[in-house]
């Protein structure tokens, strides 16, 4: 599970993750929950639409509705699509269906999940399962549905649902749980009022911390002082200068915000460089699948 | 030349909106602080401040509490403000629940509503209650308070147009037809069953209730019951918020990063104020690498640094080099960003402003000053 604040590179872990998965060899589906179709693009390969499509080899991608999780969780729980057909694709109740709060984020979660159990010829299906979450608020909706309805449902099929699903999403040796930042204020305060919500509330296993578009500390203390009255020569080195001091800026606050992420949470954390790209698309999620790979997890403080 | 600053001049309302992360918080106090510095009474509604900001502006507690930015806070930062500058903190639960006092008929019904545990997920949690909330304080201060200017920022929603779709949706949950049809009027939970069982016989209502639980149906049930005869208060309410944001004395300000996705975000959003006659007064293209070799000379080499750098204290360790390189991966980043804002620029023709990345993040009066300049 790989979530944090919105825009901080969910999709791009998500992607570089399953990369590297594949590279070892490893069947692998990441699941998109509701979003606009990121994850295929990022891999070059076209969108994919609501169908599971093999990216590049081994590499699958799922782009998880709740219409069409709906349909697929009605067929299961009915048995018989006759009934599914005759009762759902009624327009009230549709209609009705799809105002029960949390119905949709159960539906889609039950997907996820059942794919993550699912067997083949008495294999799983998936040697591993990548779900680029929402971004923080709606992940953790998603991820409370099973213990909301714990809380809530009696028995029937809906309790007993969500009894596998929690756990299956509490186990470690199953689920894992990726908090991906920023070094930047507001996703780093996100992503530590996350971790506490996982730790008191959610109880899904927390497994790691990648702090994204980090900039290169390039220069050195000393050399950040000339840049200062450096920056007001005439060009070309007042230009260069000027773009040298802004980046030297910018790595200094990173490494703020990165010691400060590292301070308050006790995860093994990765950090990921900044990437100097026009575009953002497969090769740069190649490049950071690198970067995951030859930086293995600083183990927690 | 400030074209957002000038567009936004005569306005009554501002309302900030833009993908998630791109500046909204930041551009919406900004604008509030630069009327209130050229002498207006502003309020400025933020929604989730960044935690420094909030102390800038002074803001401690959640609570819908309106508070002055005291003088000497505008002192610390070099500043003399001719006007006011009020600020305050959306808190949606409560916004819901003065609502729900509103529309109730009696303290009973309050009651029942506000003790449901599905108002109470909604009112917290249901996505786009944030969105509707904000929209619903909004007019509430626009009617009842008399600022010159408030400046509305909107919640960190993944899609911009999830600020105007959300209230509609939660609306629809809240006026739900089929629901309706279902539950009301005038049934009990308790006789849940027996209206489901008229509705194309007893396999569907038995079908439902497996598929979602005979408790969250008598939860949803007792829900809409208990708003029963509000609806229509509600949305004439929603009507009134959808007529007052298209009046001329609104103005939206779009604002986005320099990125692609941020760009198609805030075209879409133009496309739709613009379907839906709501003014726009401009667009802020926020954290913009500047231009830092302007013209069409080619970039220097290291070679072209490291004599100047010889005569200005020397060039060690691949000094030159390190400069080249930051300038062309600066330069690549800043062309490659005014390609996309162009094609923005070209689509949307509205004023905008052009807002660099600020040395470091902006989180004091100072900061928001130097930003508002650049509007
Ligand atoms: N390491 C990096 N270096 C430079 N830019 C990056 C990096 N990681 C991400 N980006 C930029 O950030 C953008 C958003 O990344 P991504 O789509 O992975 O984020 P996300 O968290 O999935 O966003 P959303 O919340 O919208 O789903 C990318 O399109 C890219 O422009
Ligand atoms: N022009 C700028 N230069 C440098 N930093 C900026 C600039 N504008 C905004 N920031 C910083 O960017 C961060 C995000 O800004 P802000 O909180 O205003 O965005 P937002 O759109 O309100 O985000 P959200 O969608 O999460 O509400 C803040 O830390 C802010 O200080
Ligand atoms: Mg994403
Ligand atoms: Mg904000």
């Amino acid at each position: 599970m790989v979530t944090g604040k919105g825009g901080v590179g969910k999709s791009t872990v998500s992607a570089a993750l399953a990369v590297l998965a594949a590279r070892a060899g490893k069947r692998v589906l990441v699941c998109e929950v509701n979003a606009r179709e990121r994850i295929a693009p990022l891999l070059g390969a076209p969108p994919a639409g609501a169908q599971i499509r093999e990216a590049r080899p081994g590499l699958f991608t799922l782009n998880v509705t709740p219409p069409d999780a709906m349909r697929e969780y009605g067929i299961m729980v009915l048995k018989f699509r006759t009934i599914y057909d005759a009762v759902f694709e009624n327009r009230l109740v549709r209609h009705f269906l799809r105002v029960i709060p949390s119905l949709a984020e159960l539906v889609m979660l039950g997907k996820i999940l059942f794919e993550a159990k699912s067997e083949e010829r008495g294999r799983p299906r998936w040697d591993v399962v990548i779900v680029d979450a929402p971004a923080t608020g709606h992940a953790v909706q998603l991820l409370r549905v099973p213990s909301a309805l714990l809380d809530t449902v009696p028995a029937g099929p809906l309790r007993g649902d969500a009894e596998w699903m929690q756990a299956l999403l509490l186990d470690p040796a199953r689920t894992a749980l990726a908090i991906v930042t920023l070094p930047e204020e507001m996703p780093v305060n996100e992503a530590i009022d996350l971790d506490a919500q996982v730790r008191s509330e959610l109880g899904v296993p927390r497994a790691a911390l990648f702090v994204n578009a980090m900039p290169e500390a390039r220069f050195t203390h000393e050399e950040e002082a000339r840049l200062e009255s450096l920056a007001g020569e005439p060009p070309p080195l007042g230009p260069a200068a000027a773009a040298a001091r802004l980046q030297a800026l910018r790595a200094e606050q990173a490494q703020r915000y990165l010691a400060r992420a590292r301070a308050a949470l006790d995860l093994p954390t990765t950090v990921l460089p900044l990437l100097p790209v026009a575009e953002w698309g497969a090769a740069a999620v190649e490049r950071i699948a690198d970067a995951i790979a030859a930086a293995p997890p600083e183990p927690a403080p | 030349m400030t074209p957002v600053r000038d567009t936004t001049a005569g306005r009554r309302i501002v309302v900030c909106v833009g993908s998630g992360g791109v500046g909204k918080t930041t551009v919406a106090a900004a604008i509030a602080l630069d009327r209130a510095l050229a002498g207006g009474r502003v309020l400025v509604c933020t929604i989730d401040p960044a935690r420094r900001l909030a102390n800038a502006l002074g803001l401690t507690s959640l609570g819908n509490v309106e508070s002055r930015v005291p003088d000497h806070k505008f002192a610390e930062a070099g500043l003399r403000a001719k006007g006011e500058l009020h600020a305050m903190m959306l808190d949606v639960k409560r916004t819901w629940d003065d609502l729900v006092a509103r529309h109730a008929p009696d303290p009973a019904r309050r009651e029942r509503i506000l003790k449901n545990r599905l108002y109470q997920q909604m009112s917290s949690a249901l996505a786009g209650s944030q969105e509707y909330m904000a929209m619903e304080k909004l007019y509430e201060l626009a009617t009842d308070r008399d600022y010159d200017l408030i400046v509305l920022d909107t919640p960190p929603t993944a899609h911009a147009l999830d600020f105007l779709d959300a209230p509609d949706r939660i609306l629809d949950f809240l006026g739900n037809d089929a629901a309706r049809v279902l539950l009301a009027p005038a049934i009990g939970a308790g006789k849940l069953g027996l209206r489901l069982a008229q509705l194309g016989g007893g396999y569907v209502a038995k079908t439902l209730a497996r598929f979602t639980g005979q408790a969250a149906l008598s939860d949803l049930g007792d829900f809409l019951q208990g708003f029963q005869g509000m609806y229509e208060g509600f949305k004439d309410r929603a009507g009134a918020v959808r007529a007052l944001l298209s009046r001329p004395e609104v103005g939206f300000v779009l604002v986005t990063s320099p990125s692609p996705i941020s760009i198609d975000e805030a075209m879409a959003f133009h496309e739709r104020l613009h379907a839906e006659s709501m003014p726009v007064a401009g667009l802020v293209a926020n954290r913009v690498t500047p231009d830092l070799w302007p013209g069409a000379a080619p970039l220097p080499s290291p070679e072209d640094l490291a004599s100047p750098l010889g005569e200005r204290g020397g060039n060690d360790r691949g000094f030159a080099r390190r400069l080249a390189e930051t300038l062309a991966e600066h330069q690549m980043l800043a062309a490659a960003e005014r390609r996309a804002l162009e094609r923005l620029f070209e689509a949307v023709s509205a004023p905008y402003a052009v807002v660099p990345r600020l040395e470091s993040d902006v989180h004091d009066l100072r900061g928001l000053a130097r930003l508002a300049e650049r509007l």
